[in-house]
């Protein structure tokens, strides 16, 4: 039985403690080698990390970030009232889940072998589907998609048509995504009306930085391009129209400046060549809606829904730090994209 | 006279052999020049799509670029061939399929696959330059050693040899030409 959530948010005040500071992380980027980093990691939550002899480091370092934000998240799940844990639960692991739906059928349409369609999945328990071997087995990405059948993602057998019109996968993708953001956008209204204001806007802004992207990216097609109406069956911020033009226009920069804040500010490097930083900002700016949630209700849902936040964005800025570690990148170039050292 | 036929043709070898070199090292000599050039344009397109790879990776994480990556379905074909210059063969590598990095990448990825792309054909062509001026600076050695060799070695030795049977005919045909005055001299002093 849930403590309540004024327990919930006082542990989650408590929890905070335990987040990497932005000069904590600036010291793990500045580690010249794997064993410093490891070494500065010791006196942190992440405690003793052992990586195998066998197999990629980065790889293993980026699993062990993930399992510690899955504990984090299954901790505050344990604790918090039903509506609230649902919620969170449905949140995180339809997120993680929809991520390994689209590494199955990626790995399914390039012909990988099973075993490593599995090694490349995120250790959760399969959520809304009944297991990702089961998926992984199947003979083709379409007979994946079939296997769906029953489950929150049935609607995915309908973008197999244009799947095969084009061959590629992309609407598979582009479908999973939409089915995430809806069902996350739904599951909010088990959340009383105060508490949906946050995550609805975090999860409009990866949404509407997302679609973007994939209607820059046609930009370059146009005789093949395909149709917004195919491609983006929902919008929230950023509007159909919007995205038509950035499809047609030639001049990219004049379409975002005409986007509202903070559009125009994360997809500005869309035109000044770094599109790597375009996700650095869309998390900056995570970041700062969980912060400034946070202030706005320092007693309520929005503390325990900052805390999450911090922690999802802490783990991908430790995957990024240790992967440019082993690959011995200069810290400045680590030190760009990520989101929480440079959060003023 | 055998071995005068035999230094003539080591000697006509020897030129050949001499212009052999020259005609490689004017072909080194413009290699490295055009391989410094390429180089250097090279290394610097290589820095810009590297920082690119590296901001996808350090953005989407190592899993999830290996992920999207083994989306692409037609990988690079080549198609190694051999080529030559002056009996100097090097390889030449003709692309048969490019990748298709278009629609299944995420635009951080696919920003710096086009990059790698773009670069392919240079690094491709750089590699066989660079196998060519190898290969051609290898003959040259060898070329330069043959004919440093005939010059100074075998051409020498076999003068020598000649020389020595020159001198040993000369000698030989002075020493009969005395017997034959002696005999000569001895015959007519019998007929007096």
């Amino acid at each position: 039985m849930s403590p309540g959530l004024p327990y919930l948010v006082v542990r989650s005040h408590a929890l905070m403690a335990d987040l990497l500071t932005p000069e904590r992380m600036r010291a793990l980027v500045e580690q010249e080698s794997l064993d410093g980093f490891i070494e500065q990691l010791v006196d942190t939550p992440y405690g003793e990390i052992s990586i195998e002899a066998e197999g990629e480091i980065s790889i293993a370092l980026e699993k062990v970030f993930y399992k510690k934000f899955i504990e984090r998240m299954m901790d505050i799940v344990d604790l918090a009232p039903r509506n609230i844990g649902d919620f969170l639960q449905s949140y995180y692991y339809l997120r993680f889940e929809v991520v390994n739906l689209k590494r199955i059928i990626r790995g399914k349409f390039s012909g990988l072998p099973n075993t490593q369609i599995i090694e490349s999945l995120i250790s959760i328990v399969p959520y809304s589907v009944e297991s990702y071997e089961g998926l992984a087995s199947a003979e083709t990405y379409e007979d994946a998609v079939l296997r769906l059948e029953g489950t929150p993602y049935e609607s995915l057998i309908g973008s197999l048509e244009l799947s095969e019109k084009y061959d590629a996968i992309w609407p598979v993708e582009i479908a999973l995504n939409h089915i995430y953001a809806r069902a996350v956008l739904k599951s909010l209204e088990r959340l009383p009306q105060r508490d949906r204001v946050l995550v609805r806007r975090i999860v409009q802004a990866e949404a509407d930085v997302e679609n973007f992207l994939v209607a820059a990216k046609q930009r370059g097609a146009r005789e093949g391009a395909h149709r917004p109406e195919e491609m983006f069956p929902a919008t929230y911020g950023i509007g159909l129209e919007t995205l038509r033009a950035t499809i047609e226009s030639d001049d990219i920069a004049s379409v975002i400046r005409e986007l509202d804040w903070p559009y125009i500010q994360i997809l500005a490097p869309l035109y000044t060549g770094d599109v790597a930083l375009i996700r650095s900002r869309l998390r900056q700016h995570i970041y700062d809606i969980a912060r400034r949630g946070r202030a706005a209700n320092d007693f309520g849902f929005n503390v325990v829904m900052a805390y999450l936040v911090f922690s999802e964005i802490e783990k991908d800025d430790l995957v990024g730090i240790g992967w440019g570690i082993t690959q011995g990148i200069v810290p400045e170039d680590i030190l760009k994209y990520l989101a929480i050292p440079n959060f003023i | 006279m055998e071995m005068k036929r035999r230094i003539g043709f080591i000697e006509r070898g020897t030129e050949f052999l001499k212009l052999k070199r020259d005609h490689l090292a004017k072909e080194l000599t413009a290699s490295i020049d055009v391989l410094k050039g390429r180089r250097s344009i090279l290394l610097e397109n290589l820095r810009v799509a590297y920082r690119a790879v590296t901001a996808a990776y350090i953005s989407l994480g190592p899993t999830e670029v290996r992920s999207q990556a083994s989306s692409i379905k037609t990988g690079l074909e080549l198609e190694v061939l051999p080529r030559g210059v002056m009996g100097v063969r090097y390889p030449f590598i003709k692309i048969e399929k490019e990748p298709q990095i278009a629609g299944e990448l995420d635009i951080t990825l696919s920003e710096a696959a086009e990059k790698v792309l773009a670069i392919l054909d240079d690094i491709l062509q750089l590699a066989e330059f660079e196998a060519r001026a190898e290969r051609i600076a290898d003959e040259l050695g060898k070329t330069n050693r043959k004919v440093n060799a005939l010059e100074n070695t075998i051409i020498p030795s076999y003068r020598q040899v000649i020389k020595f049977i020159e001198d040993k005919l000369d000698e030989e045909s002075l020493e009969e030409l005395v017997r034959m005055k002696l005999i000569g001299g001895a015959l007519a002093r019998r007929r007096e």
